[in-house]
């Protein structure tokens, strides 16, 4: 999946010589956080977020007259001031993949994505991604989850869709949980289809593991103490 | 004891759904049974089932969606969309049947020559959208019978319930946006249950936020986490509402032994919700309560599930 097919195309940009007061206007208007900075043609120059204009803000700490005497200066005050410059980027044709593990290791929310020339051709968030993703998991769409646990070698995810699609179901999603417990695996096949007993019972037949939620969540839930039973007990008499 | 109707027809039945399908016309038979062992066919007055005038079902279903339906019978393509949706070819008229009887039960309600209804028909109709099929659903009959009410009978405030095991995203779904129905459903938790909708911050949209309302029920969970849901959730809101009818999606499948579901329901909480959902129809809406049978598909429990809840509406208890 690439960028260019997930990202905001229709972005609000502002310019170098933006008030900030404007910039923030901006941002609360359109319900957004990152503003791209660009000059003529489109060329990005900055990004300007809504923690870097809180950070220009005075301090709730400081008396009215003191924050009335900084007014002047913040109505002055340009984006160019404040705004990251040269900022980290991403091409339409990079890959959600990118921009996922990007933003997990640089800990940034949003990307500009730039053409080869350096124009802005739109923003990708985590607001973008988390879309995506829903659509990519099929959770929009109606139908249900299975867990099923298997043997860590190679071959099971095909025999699951072997099994599923003999009974002409489709498929919204699978999912593999890598990390499960010691020589197994986890899957997860998101199933378009309401007749989920079937499927099931059709697993169980071939020998798979189904995945028991219940057991799953109930071994974590906190133990209630004998004392907290003793006193309900006792309540209900 | 009160004037309680029963919709039944033997032309449910026509809708086959093939060998191995659950919702199949054996859940009629179940049904049926549950009601004449008990000696109950007696004191029921019985509700015709006629076929819906497509102005109707046109309030809430695609033109192009009904065609497409009604053409796939036609042709006797075996199925609507998927595998879950089985359509033989009687099917399209079977779902015009259902919707008709249900609609006919509106008017003996309204007419006052009933107090309550009890709906035994198939095909359901509570995960059928506007222009598609869905979850062995067709036509939205508890849909079309509100719009019926606010169209035929200028009903303001119309209550549904939705106890199915399974989210009715299709009823939501057509109401999301109308504050005079409001649509409350428990079912199995989202993330574990068809359709995957009905998650617990969906509560309507646009002038219909706040009239809707949904509780889950974990895998696994029984009367015991699904009581205090429907005091905590469904009781105050109909109280502030206050709907001028009750409607029910009654689905039977969050039982203990109906495999559709991993949610673990005892036959007396079906009955101790039916009881409830009853005095709010007494307290709100002069007894007016019209139930349409949606899933439900152990054929070992649907007769007693029935009785109870038929003699719940008869107020024999």
């Amino acid at each position: 999946m690439f960028i260019g097919m997930s990202m905001t195309g229709d972005v609000v940009t502002v310019g170098p010589e933006t008030g900030i007061l404007a910039a923030q206007d901006a941002m609360v208007r359109n319900d957004i956080r990152h503003l791209p900075v660009v000059v003529e043609n489109g060329i990005l120059v900055g990004i300007i977020t809504d923690r870097d204009i809180r950070s220009a803000m005075p301090s709730t700490m400081l008396s009215g007259s003191e924050r009335a005497a900084l007014k002047g200066r913040l109505e002055a005050m340009k984006v160019k001031e404040i705004m990251t410059a040269n900022p980290v980027t991403v091409s339409p044709t990079d890959t959600l993949e990118d921009a996922l593990l990007m933003m997990q290791k640089m800990k940034v929310g949003a990307f500009p994505v730039v053409d080869q020339d350096g124009k802005l051709k739109g923003i990708i968030s985590v607001r973008d991604l988390m879309r995506a993703f829903v659509t990519v998991l099929g959770l929009e769409e109606p139908g249900a989850l299975i867990g099923i646990v298997v043997e860590d070698k190679l071959g099971q995810v095909k025999k699951i869709v072997d099994a599923i699609t003999e009974l002409r179901v489709s498929f919204g999603s699978v999912l593999v949980a890598r990390v499960w417990e010691e020589g197994k695996r986890a899957v997860f096949p998101y199933l378009l289809t309401s007749n989920i007993a079937k499927v099931k019972n059709h697993l169980r037949e071939l020998g798979f593991t189904l995945l028991d939620p219940m057991e799953w969540y109930l071994d974590r839930l906190p133990k209630r103490s004998a004392e907290d039973e003793t006193q309900t007990k006792e309540g209900k008499k | 004891m009160r004037r309680t109707g029963l919709l039944f027809d033997q032309r449910f039945m026509l809708h086959e759904t093939g060998p191995g399908h659950p919702e199949s016309p054996e859940r009629l038979v179940a049904v049926m049974r549950g009601l004449e062992d008990a000696g109950l066919l007696s004191h029921l007055i019985r509700i015709p089932a006629t076929a819906a005038k497509m102005t109707w079902v046109e309030k809430v279903h695609s033109p192009k969606y009904i065609h497409s339906f009604e053409e796939a019978c036609m042709l006797d393509l075996g199925e609507l969309g998927c595998a879950d949706n089985a359509i033989c070819m009687q099917t399209f008229e079977t779902a015009l049947l259902a919707v008709g009887g249900v609609l006919n039960s509106v008017d003996m309600l309204m007419e006052g020559k009933i107090d309550n209804a009890f709906c035994a028909i198939r095909p359901p109709g509570h995960h059928a959208e506007m222009k598609e099929a869905l979850g062995f659903c067709f036509f939205n009959n508890i849909a079309i019978a509100a719009r019926y009410l606010q169209f035929r009978w200028n009903i303001g405030r119309i209550g549904i319930v939705d106890f199915d095991v399974h989210h009715g995203n299709g009823t939501q779904h057509i109401f999301e946006d109308d504050p005079n129905v409001f649509y409350y459903s428990i079912h199995e938790h989202p993330s574990f249950a068809y359709p995957g909708t009905g998650r617990e911050f969906e509560k309507g949209s646009g002038p219909g936020l706040g009239a809707t309302l949904n509780s889950t029920i974990l895998p696994g969970q029984g009367d015991d986490e699904f009581k205090p849901k429907i005091q905590r959730d469904l009781i105050p809101a109909f109280t502030e509402f206050m709907p001028e009818v009750i409607l029910v999606s009654a689905g039977f499948d969050a039982h203990v032994s109906d495999d559709m579901s991993d949610v673990r329901l005892t036959t007396e909480c079906f009955s101790w919700l039916m009881k409830k959902i009853a005095n709010m129809a007494d307290q709100f809406s002069g007894g007016r309560l019209i139930s349409i049978l949606e899933g439900g598909y152990s054929i070992d429990v649907l007769p007693e599930l029935i009785r109870d809840h038929v003699q719940i509406l008869l107020d024999l208890n």
